[in-house]
């Protein structure tokens, strides 16, 4: 038993424990920044290590567990993710009221979630790996506890979170008692199409679209996103998000290759709804952070969209997506928490002459929201030329027609930011100040998105690489 | 690559010089501008060096440049040159140029104005340079961001809101590109198997003579370019925005819109939809036909009504997009020499006359047409600018626009006679128009109230100077523009008469 | 004799229950009561499937001792947020927790 394949969840746990016990030691009115840079030190180090596992595939506990270039493209997404949040969220976790040191450490044990998410080879992992992720997000949307909006989106969220995995493990119990097992490979062995094992199929399904907010299970996210801290927003529509869509696709790819036949037809209208109706609802919002809320469900369509083509060209577009996503999404959520900290909310009149105030934040927001938008040269439209390529191959061409039609529309509202961002005068006289880390966040964001915009090579090949390790195809 | 990469640097320079721009204090304002200039001469000068050694008798793609740039995708980074598209780029970088010159008074956050006006030169640079269509997409959409951006905040609320203008201007073309997206994709995917994918225009031309292509594939695709790069060139009825986005915008990105980026939806709809669609080309040809003749008699009509001056031009721009699109719906030699010299002469006399409208609304703070009169007396050399333009606009001999309307009214009228018939009267709405505006604005009786103004003088001189030269020096040797212009179609003479002859399936409709 | 099919009809009227329990009722602790009758029904479910399925094999049952786990970290959680929502809005009632607009 090879418990190495387990080096890097095991090293951010003990991270997590470290920085609780750590928590502890400090005296109660020092500062907390000091684990905020111990958590991004450690998980600096753990992300340097998984670059070097690319190749591995093998498997741990009797295949309940597996490490593939699949599961460790994602797990270097969730890194990247709460590296960069760590970075530009060390000020906001200063202005928390209480409890700063738990508040490093239950990120980690929720990004901990995800990466085992990612490596989930049977349905028991990926419950743990999802309720791991979920329950630490419960405790962390609630975490602001100068707000009553926090402790509502954390109530809220608790229970449609609860009902959902409910959901989904119901439809659990039912493929184990269709198919007497919980192993993906041994589930694709015994699959059948009888009534029970669809019934359980749609039932996880609807769990993990639950999960990635897609409509019409989405209900959720704008009320969560407005109410969470917005690092949690952050982690949220990242980790919450891509997560997700890991389970999805090595579940769907590899145990449920029987069901789709009846994939294709569901999954194409469900992301059509998801691309109109996100589109649209986010052009009335006037909250940044519901905004985002809105957009992110629309990105979420843009991303199962990649799922309809069953082969690893249409997998690799999903892995290309979600990177570049979650470059895009740091971007965002980078420059919301300094404007938040210097207007002390979230409405989008608040970003006025942020150009002039800080120029570069106005840059990152700009691309960053042009890349969810698609525009060239960000890296949002190599995305949606790799996503979109590979459905209209399938003969989606209609599909493909919506979304960009639909992404061009999406430019609408996110231009409304950029033109706050430019046009207003700035409406409070004073010094704009931006943190170092915060600074570096918002550069990497930036820079990252528009290599990947301008040449998408590398990462291409990365993806495709990892795509290709899901060995079914 | 042993030679020096010339295209290379001919984008790069504008890039570049963005680059640096931004790491210059806010305050330096008159280096900032110096800068921009500087780096657009150097553009400039690349370009007529380019313009200079391009070997018209060979003819063909020249100092080409090709790295790979994305494997699996088939993407190669292809630059090349050849007599339709290097008018194109020296009618860029000219206009390039003097609008850096033409903006010389914005003072207000002028760091970010010229760096957004070099980001836009760029990206326009590469539409016209790139062989690739990936690389071209990232190029064409590059500009439309800066645009919008420029248009919000240095634009001006005349008769619309600048808002408005811009996300209308934005939208449309951005909804007119998901068309062109889709059809490109589609194109993409079905010109080869998987595998051999590739985005290189030239490779793509090739897929239809192997028969890649079926027709009927053909007719759809290009309906979808056609919609793209329809609504970019302004083509009836996608053309409201043009108007409305040329009175928004300030008078650089007014110049840049109606001199350059208009020019892109035909170069494309040459390059792309008929060089690699051509039975689509062919099918839709007709259509097209009557959709320019709507353009240039309904956009002429409403122009002369027009009591904004931005707007007759923007009016007056449409409908001349329209004698474009007409010498490009001939599909024969002839025409398609005047429609991309049309394309070139336009771009110049536009841009002239929004960068005089430009100045004459600095001075006067007006451009409503009622209110303006006399002012040849106040502004001669403005004067002299908007004489040249205007009578450019209308065709005079001896001006850069006679030759290739002529050109194109030869094409047409061989393919179809009453359209080209009703086209050529159009020339009399132009000839209306341009008149009524330059005696309303510049003749008649000296207006105290303008007393004050002055005209234009030092830098603000060089656009009038630059383009009115190119205007008469091109009108007076049309082979300069003509014969280059012809080594760029020339090659695509018999591939033309070849698909005169082709069997098609409802061409022969409107004949 | 009992068969799996009464098993899973009692597993499928007890979640029906909780879904119907989840949707109607405005007391927060009748929610987290109407969410473990769900989990419940997923425990009956399972440990029958083990117990009918796959007798010589326990991964229904170990599977269900993992939810009833985790159930309880979520309940507790549940709770905890349940005090602060208790001590911002006075009321435990799931309606009024309305601050934020749908």
């Amino acid at each position: 038993m090879n418990i190495t394949l387990l080096t890097s969840e095991i090293a951010i746990i003990c991270l997590s424990l470290l920085i609780i016990i750590l928590d502890l030691l400090l005296p109660r009115f020092e500062t907390r920044r000091s684990l905020g840079y111990l958590a991004a030190a450690g998980v600096a180090g753990v992300f340097a290590y998984t670059c070097t596992q690319y190749g591995v595939s093998a498997t741990v506990y009797q295949g309940l567990f597996t490490l593939d270039s699949f599961a460790l493209f994602f797990k270097q997404i969730f890194l990247l993710a709460i590296l960069l949040t760590l970075l530009f969220s060390f000020d906001y976790v200063e202005g928390l009221a209480k409890y700063q040191g738990e508040f490093y450490a239950l990120l980690l044990l929720a990004v901990a979630g995800m990466m085992i998410m990612a490596s989930a080879n049977d349905l028991l992992t990926v419950f743990i790996g999802t309720e791991l992720m979920t329950v630490t997000f419960y405790i962390l949307v609630g975490y602001q506890f100068n707000s009553s909006k926090s402790s509502e989106a954390g109530m809220k969220y608790m229970i449609l979170g609860s009902v959902s995995s409910a959901v989904l493990l119901y439809g659990v119990s039912w493929v184990y008692g269709c198919t007497g097992s919980i192993v993906f490979e041994q589930i694709a062995k015994h699959a059948n199409t009888s009534l029970g094992m669809l019934f359980g199929f749609g039932l996880i399904v609807a769990g993990l679209f639950f999960k990635m907010a897609l409509i019409p299970f989405h209900m959720w996210a704008p009320e969560i996103y407005e109410g969470a801290p917005t690092p949690i927003t952050a982690m949220l529509s990242m980790g919450s998000k891509v997560a997700g869509l890991a389970v999805l696709l090595r579940m769907v790819f590899i145990a449920f290759v029987p069901m789709q036949a009846y994939w294709g037809g569901i999954v194409s209208i469900i992301a059509a709804i998801t691309m109109i109706g996100g589109t649209v609802i986010a052009m009335w919002q006037t909250n940044i952070k519901r905004m985002m809320a809105y957009s992110s469900i629309t990105q979420a369509g843009y991303m199962i969209v990649g799922l309809l083509s069953a082969d690893a060209s249409g997998i690799k577009s999903v892995l290309f997506y979600a990177m570049l996503y979650m470059f895009a999404n740091v971007g965002v959520f980078a420059t919301i928490i300094a404007v938040k900290k210097h207007h002390g909310s979230n409405e989008i009149k608040d970003f006025s002459g942020l150009a002039q105030q800080s120029p570069l934040l106005a840059v990152v927001m700009t691309v960053s929201l042009l890349s969810m938008a698609g525009i060239p040269p960000m890296a949002g439209f190599a995305g949606k030329l790799y996503v979109f390529s590979t459905v209209i191959e399938k003969g989606y061409l209609w599909l493909g027609l919506l979304g960009f039609v639909m992404s061009m529309i999406s430019v609408y509202y996110y231009l409304n930011v950029t033109k706050v961002i430019y046009m207003n005068e700035p409406c409070v006289q004073k010094e704009f100040i931006v943190s170092q880390p915060l600074r570096i966040a918002a550069l990497i964001s930036l820079l990252a998105t528009l290599w990947i915009g301008i040449y998408p090579g590398p990462l291409a090949e990365l993806a495709n690489t990892a795509a290709r390790s899901l060995s079914i195809l | 690559m042993d030679h020096f990469p010339l295209l290379t640097a001919i984008m790069l320079a504008p890039i570049i010089g963005a680059l640096f721009l931004s790491f210059l204090p806010r305050e330096a304002d008159k280096i900032i501008k110096m800068v921009s200039a500087l780096t657009m001469m150097v553009a400039l000068g690349l370009v007529i060096y380019a313009y200079e050694m391009y070997d018209f008798n060979l003819g063909g793609m020249q100092f080409v440049e090709s790295r790979a740039w994305i494997q699996d995708l088939g993407v190669s980074f292809i630059l090349g040159v050849d007599g339709i598209s290097l008018p194109m780029l020296l009618l860029t970088v000219l206009i390039g140029f003097s609008t850096v010159f033409a903006s010389w008074n914005i003072t207000k956050r002028s760091k970010e104005f010229f760096i957004l006006l070099l980001i836009l030169l760029a990206g326009v640079t590469g539409t016209f340079i790139t062989q690739d269509l990936f690389i071209f997409l990232l190029f064409y959409e590059m500009v439309v961001i800066p645009i919008y951006i420029m248009v919000l905040i240095w634009g001006s609320s005349k008769r619309v809101s600048k808002e408005y203008s811009g996300m209308k201007l934005t939208i449309y073309l951005l909804l007119g590109s998901a068309f062109m997206l889709v059809g490109i994709i589609d194109l993409y995917l079905n010109a080869y198997p998987s595998g051999m994918r590739t985005f290189s225009m030239t490779a793509l031309a090739q897929a239809n003579q192997l028969g890649n292509l079926s027709e009927g594939f053909q007719i759809f695709t290009f309906f979808l370019l056609m919609i793209g790069f329809g609504s970019l060139l302004s083509m009836w009825p996608l053309h409201s925005w043009s108007p409305d986005g040329y009175a928004g915008a300030p008078t650089a990105v007014s110049m840049i819109h109606a001199g350059v980026l208009k020019k892109i939806g035909g170069y494309g709809l040459i390059r792309i939809g008929l060089l690699i669609l051509p039975l689509g080309a062919k099918f839709w040809a007709p259509w097209i036909a009557l959709l320019a003749v709507c353009n240039v008699l309904y956009a002429g009509f409403i122009a002369l009504v027009q009591k904004d001056l931005k707007y007759v031009i923007g009016y007056s721009s449409v409908s001349h997009m329209g004698y474009v699109l007409i010498g490009f719906a001939a599909l024969n030699g002839t025409g398609m020499n005047g429609a991309i010299g049309n394309m070139f002469a336009h771009g110049i006399m536009s841009a002239l006359f929004f960068a005089m409208i430009g100045y004459v609304y600095e001075k006067t703070h007006t451009r409503y047409i009622p209110d303006l009169g006399g002012l040849a007396h106040q502004m001669p050399r403005v004067a002299t600018g908007f004489m040249l333009a205007g009578m450019a606009s209308l065709g005079l001999p001896g001006l850069i626009g006679f030759i290739p309307e002529f050109t194109i009214f030869v094409g047409a009228f061989r393919e179809y006679p009453v359209y080209a018939l009703l086209a050529i009267s159009g020339i009399i709405f132009t000839a209306l128009y341009i008149l009524r505006v330059l005696a309303n604005v510049l003749f008649g009786p000296r207006r105290t109230e303008f007393d004050g103004c002055a005209d234009a003088r030092g830098v603000e001189l060089v656009p009038l100077i630059v383009l009115g030269s190119v205007l008469v020096v091109f009108g007076v040797f049309p082979q300069m523009l003509m014969g280059m212009v012809n080594s760029g179609v020339e090659p695509m003479v018999p591939f033309l008469t070849k698909l005169h002859a082709a069997p098609a399936l409802l061409g022969g409709l409107f004949r | 004799m009992i068969s799996l099919v009464h098993y899973l009809t009692v597993a499928a009227i007890l979640f029906i229950i909780g879904v119907y329990g989840v949707l109607t009722k405005r007391n927060i602790v009748t929610i987290l009561m109407s969410i473990e009758l769900m989990l419940n029904a997923v425990n009956i479910n399972l440990v029958a499937f083990s117990r009918f399925i796959q007798p010589e094999v326990l991964t229904g049952q170990v599977f269900s001792i993992f939810t009833i786990t985790v159930a309880a970290s979520e309940v507790a959680v549940g709770l905890a947020l349940l005090f602060r929502v208790y001590h911002d809005y006075d009321t435990v009632h799931i309606d009024k927790l309305n601050r934020m607009r749908w």
